[in-house]
């Protein structure tokens, strides 16, 4: 503003005026219009770029740059209107093709009127802050062909068409495609989304709508996903070859929401084809494809987990309360880990090792596990069978695997100390009748169980190893000071420290005198090396291997148990022996004498004995005689105990009650050590505290730890609250 | 053949010239030169001379930049014509990038010296990014671009200016006194090429628009304006100004006993994240330097003069500059003698370097006092009618830079790879450039 007025005060503006032809801007225009036409017209050879270069600067010098700018956007305008009367009128599929070419043209004219216009691009449009030339051009372009009322819907609907064609399997101009929507980008990224990006959603959003209806009514969970995937991937091509790379996302949130997130509920339930079906017959490529493209839309996976994780816990429900597969813990055991191989190469192969899968397979194995009381005993027994027999010929790395899996299955267990007491007596077992198969084996599941719940959990248990280890040298000692015992029976002792065993009450029985004998004389040897201990026989754990002859004179020799040679001991004097007589010479109690009976006389191909009458029950008349027609291939037969391998009714109560009568000093125990830390603590969070002490061991009972606390304020280690009765106060 | 069809012809004027597209190339697409040779416009340079209606002269001085990258101008040919016919060809980067080299404060050459038409003496000069620069007189800032051609003077509502900064090519920030209750004066953004007034800043104080004096400035490379105010209550500090948006996004008050209001110097520590604040003698009685941090609005930084023992008029400290890369504070007197402040230590003494004092007899009619500078390394300070350029970790003189007339320098500025000097007697400032590198 103050420029101009300065500018007046100059004597060289009167050269100005004097210079300039009145006409002088019009003709000059005139010269540039007529070639702007002729560029449109692709009539451009005749011209000289030089002297329209020099016209243009001209009139930016002479202060025409006003004049130049409206005039290149009329002219421009007035052709871009002409064009555009022209592609409107091509027909059918010409109409686009007509478009693009023109497109072209504008691109190849307006670059040549760009160049024209150079000096006032760069002068007058720079200094007045005016819309450069390129994009001016651009505008032009879009305001008077793209948004000309009579194409802008026209071509909208020709590109939405073609790509419906391209959908339903027709092959169409890829080329031509991409340079069209290659313009819309050209023209800006509202443009493109404004007139052909949203336009574009809304139309595949309606095409995948009805299309998906049509694929859920008839196709299976399967089929369905295998469309949906091979859809979501022709739209990701799409994108790909001819649409701007950011709509990507934005079509796929189209397809995911219309084919997957509308149906996953109805696509999971389906019957005879869904989530449960897949997993039930093993389809690992469905599930996979279903995780793939659940994942990519919100809630999908935690439906799949869901579905899973209920399908899991009834699956198991059933499992682990079916009465006929707890008749066999081996086999209980097998399927549930069975179950969990299953599941876990479902969620490495098709779940991509997601992490929340993992977690939702542990909880519910966990829930249902702990469904049934006599999961722990199960597991124990599970071990207990592999480690007697089923282990061997097995390599170690096998060995390892099956014990991790088996502390898998332990780590869902919630009453820890429940399966430590099993343990505790089917270790025992197998150490005392050497039937371990691997002491390695054993060591390493004792350490794994170590690792697990600590050292506390495995000390007795290692216990039993060490007395083991112990009863060696010390059966060594033994014999080293009494030589003349190299004649005659042997006996092997296995001294066992009472706490680190499990304790079983001592069943007295009358020992063959050549047995007892030898038992004195160990006694006093023991004793006399170790003062102040007690020895107590535990003559229903030990076993005997005796030598016998049968009629014809076949020798065999007979691994049985200590009760069972006390009765066959008793033949070498007698015939035939009456149920009472074996009775009052061995004192075995009635239970134990029949089982022992039984396995003697009622096992074909292993009955030394026989009985009279013949069946399968002992009864309290029942007469025994020496098998004298006994024959076996084997010269050593081993008579099993006819042992229920599961416990017997009152047997499972007595664990438990043990397991009770354990758990009330460690409750105690937690309770001292919160209260001595907290001072002063209300009901509720105690048991809080203490259940979530325990939780590694056992679920505490919460009128258990009431119980204990009653019991402690009666021992004066709590007292209540004066005031509060729900409170209650660590006394020191 | 190869080789021929790569010539090409120009009649010139009534001149030939001959060429090759290959030379020609080196204009680039955006020039006259890159657009007659589109494919756009079949020309066929074999068979035909191609004629420009322009001055032959000039373009034998362009086509030869063309070809070696120097530039040579003819004394019979003036800057402004050689301008004009660079700018129709679009060539007129290419003249300003081979015009001067590199800045060397050691290499410097006089190569103009522009009088100025207003009356009374320069406030401050300053040297814009691409070479022009803008000149305070009073209440008029006279602004220029590379080639030296002046634009529209910018004034906000015609107060005394304190001082001006170049945003960027294009903008101009002014700071200027108030009038007593008139709500003018402040500080004003301007566009350099059409001098229009774009932005006014504002002080606003308990959401109340106040008006105010702005005395010095700087900027950040994070947009940010910083700039001394004193309101006509108690709104002396610094404030600061975002840009981009012009909206006021700080305030950093003064305390009581210590000066930022009235600073004559700001300068931003990029490194440190700090400003500058230093208020001098005669403006205070006392000096006051501080540095400010003002994301936690501390003061992280002071030293001042007050009680300094050795405060004789002989050491007043007459401008401060900060060096972050040997962190101390440069301070020079009246004497030219410069001291240093070590940055690391709080409350530290100025250490000055014992110059002789060569000035102290034959003082200048007008005397000036030293102002410093700093550019990549090189100390440079301004004492009567020379500058001298300190180099190297001791600030050893290695150059002066000094001319015969137009008395003490007042201001002086780098920038754009230019060093310009305003002089105080007569109504002139020079221009020192770094010559093109040498051929071989």
């Amino acid at each position: 503003m103050s420029n101009q007025k300065k500018r007046n005060f100059q004597i060289e503006a009167f050269k100005h005026r004097v210079v300039v032809d009145p006409k002088y801007a019009d003709k000059t225009w005139q010269i540039l219009e007529r070639a702007i036409h002729q560029i449109y017209n692709q009539d451009a050879s005749g011209l000289s770029f030089e002297e329209l270069y020099r016209n243009a600067y001209n009139m930016v010098l002479h202060k025409f740059g006003e004049k130049l700018y409206t005039g290149f956007i009329v002219t421009m305008t007035a052709h871009l209107k002409e064009k555009s009367k022209l592609i409107e009128a091509a027909q059918g599929g010409s109409f686009l093709e007509e478009l693009n070419k023109k497109w072209n043209d504008h691109n190849k004219a307006l670059e040549m009127i760009r160049d024209i216009l150079m000096y006032m691009d760069r002068t007058y449009i720079e200094s007045t802050k005016k819309t450069h030339v390129h994009p001016m051009g651009l505008s032009l372009w879009r305001d008077n062909v793209v948004h000309f009322t009579k194409i802008h819907t026209r071509l909208l609907n020709t590109l939405l068409d073609l790509v419906q064609k391209e959908r339903t399997g027709e092959v169409i101009d890829r080329g031509l495609m991409r340079s069209v929507i290659k313009m819309f980008m050209d023209l800006g990224e509202s443009v493109y989304q404004e007139d052909f990006e949203k336009p574009f959603l809304d139309a595949s959003s309606e095409f995948y709508k009805v299309e998906s209806q049509e694929f859920i009514e008839s196709c299976d969970c399967g089929d369905y996903l295998k469309k949906a995937e091979k859809r979501l991937t022709e739209e990701i091509d799409r994108v790909a070859h001819y649409l701007d790379p950011k709509s990507e996302e934005k079509i796929t949130s189209v397809v995911e929401k219309e084919m997957i997130a509308n149906h996953m509920q109805r696509l999971v339930h389906m019957d005879n084809s869904g989530l449960v079906y897949m997993l039930l017959h093993d389809k690992y490529e469905d599930l996979g494809r279903m995780y793939n493209l659940f994942r990519r839309v919100t809630n999908g996976l935690l439906t799949v987990r869901d579905v899973m994780t209920s399908h899991l816990r009834e699956m198991g429900k059933q499992l682990v309360t079916d009465p006929e597969k707890s008749k066999d813990p081996v086999e209980f055991v097998q399927r549930l880990l069975d179950e969990r191989d299953k599941y876990d190469k479902v969620i490495s192969t098709a779940f991509g090792n997601d992490k929340t899968f993992q977690n939702a397979l542990n909880s519910s194995f966990e829930y249902f596990i702990n469904l049934n009381a006599r999961s722990p005993e199960f597991i124990s027994l599970f071990v207990d069978d592999k480690l007697r027999k089923g282990i061997k010929g097995i390599v170690d790395v096998d060995v390892e695997v099956i014990l991790d899996k088996v502390m898998m299955l332990f780590r869902y267990l919630q009453e820890k100390d429940v399966f430590e007491k099993y343990y505790k007596q089917h270790l025992a077992k197998r150490l005392l009748s050497g039937k371990t198969v691997s002491d390695d084996a054993e060591r390493s599941l004792i350490v794994k169980l170590k690792t697990e719940c600590g050292y506390q959990f495995t000390s007795k248990l290692e216990g039993m190893f060490t007395d083991m280890k112990t009863s060696e040298d010390t059966m060594r000692g033994f014999y080293g000071s009494h030589p003349e015992l190299s004649e005659g029976p042997t006996l092997i002792v296995q001294v066992l420290t009472t706490g680190s065993w499990p304790t079983q009450p001592a069943v007295p029985c009358n020992l063959p005198a050549e047995v007892s004998v030898l038992c004195e004389k160990f006694r006093s040897y023991y004793l006399g090396t170790h003062t102040g201990r007690r020895l107590t026989w535990q003559t229903n754990m030990g076993t005997a291997d005796i030598k016998a002859v049968f009629g014809k004179g076949q020798k065999h020799e007979l691994n049985v148990s200590t009760f069972q040679m006390c009765v066959l001991m008793l033949f070498n004097n007698a015939d035939r022996l009456s149920y009472k007589e074996i009775e009052q010479a061995t004192e075995i109690p009635a239970s134990d004498l029949k089982r022992c009976l039984q396995s003697l006389a009622c096992v074909k191909g292993k009955n030394v004995i026989k009985k009279e009458p013949m069946s399968k029950d002992i009864g309290e008349e029942d007469s025994f005689y020496v098998n004298e027609k006994f024959t076996s291939k084997f010269y050593k037969v081993k008579i099993g105990t006819v042992v229920a391998q599961k416990e017997t009714e009152p047997e499972k109560q007595e664990t438990r009650q043990r397991v009770e009568e354990d758990r009330k000093p460690q409750i105690e125990a937690a309770i001292v050590r919160i209260m001595k830390s907290r001072k002063i603590l209300d009901h509720n969070n105690i048991i809080a505290e203490v259940t979530k002490q325990l939780q590694p061991r056992f679920l505490a009972n919460p009128t258990e730890i009431k119980k204990r606390i009653e019991s402690l304020i009666e021992r004066d280690f709590l007292e209540r609250d004066s005031t509060d009765r729900k409170l209650y106060r660590y006394l020191a | 053949m190869g080789i021929s069809k790569d010539r090409i012809k120009f009649n010139v004027g009534g001149r030939l010239f001959e060429t090759t597209a290959t030379t020609l190339a080196n204009a680039g697409r955006n020039s006259f030169f890159g657009a007659l040779f589109d494919d756009g416009w079949n020309l066929s340079p074999q068979d035909s001379v191609i004629f420009v209606d322009r001055n032959s002269d000039c373009f034998a001085v362009l086509l030869d930049l063309l070809r070696t990258g120097d530039l040579n101008v003819p004394a019979n040919i003036p800057e402004r014509l050689l301008h004009r016919e660079a700018s129709f060809y679009g060539l007129l980067d290419h003249v300003r990038t081979a015009r001067w080299g590199p800045f060397d404060g050691n290499r410097l050459r006089l190569s103009d010296s522009v009088k100025g038409t207003s009356p009374g003496d320069g406030t401050a000069i300053r040297a814009g990014p691409d070479g022009g620069c803008c000149v305070a007189h009073g209440s008029v800032v006279h602004v220029y671009d590379w080639m030296l051609e002046e634009h529209s003077p910018i004034n906000l509502d015609y107060q005394r200016v304190n001082d001006v900064g170049w945003i960027d090519s294009d903008n101009i920030v002014l700071s200027a006194c108030e009038r007593l209750g008139r709500g003018d004066g402040g500080m004003g953004l301007f566009s350099s090429s059409s001098g229009d007034l774009r932005y006014k800043f504002q002080v606003s104080h308990e959401n109340q628009v106040k008006s105010y004096t702005a005395g010095a400035l700087s900027f950040s490379p994070d947009y940010e304006i910083f700039a001394s105010c004193k309101g006509r209550s108690n709104e002396y500090g610094i404030g600061v100004w975002d840009q981009i948006t012009g909206k006021q996004t700080d305030f950093f008050y003064e305390s009581p006993g210590w000066s930022l209001g009235d600073a004559d110097k700001l300068q931003w520590l990029n490194g440190k994240n700090c400003l500058l604040v230093a208020t001098l003698f005669p403006r205070k009685d006392n000096c006051y330097i501080s540095l400010l941090d003002f994301r936690d609005k501390n003061m992280v930084w002071s030293w001042s003069d007050i009680g300094s023992p050795m405060a004789t008029d002989e050491k007043r400290v007459r401008d401060a500059i900060a060096m972050e890369d040997s962190n101390s504070i440069c301070v020079v007197n009246e004497f030219e003698d410069l001291g240093f402040i070590d940055l690391r230590m709080y409350g530290g003494s100025v250490r000055w370097s014992s110059r002789s004092k060569l000035m102290k007899s034959k003082m200048p009619d007008e005397p000036c006092y030293p102002k410093l500078a700093l550019h990549e390394g090189q100390l440079f300070s301004s004492m009567n009618d020379s500058i001298s350029v300190f180099c190297g970790p001791d600030w050893v003189l290695t150059s002066r830079l000094r001319r015969s007339y137009g008395g003490s320098i007042c201001d002086f500025s780098i920038g754009g790879d230019r060093l310009f000097a305003l002089h105080s007697e007569e109504n002139v400032f020079d221009v020192w450039e770094t010559p093109p590198p040498p051929i071989i």
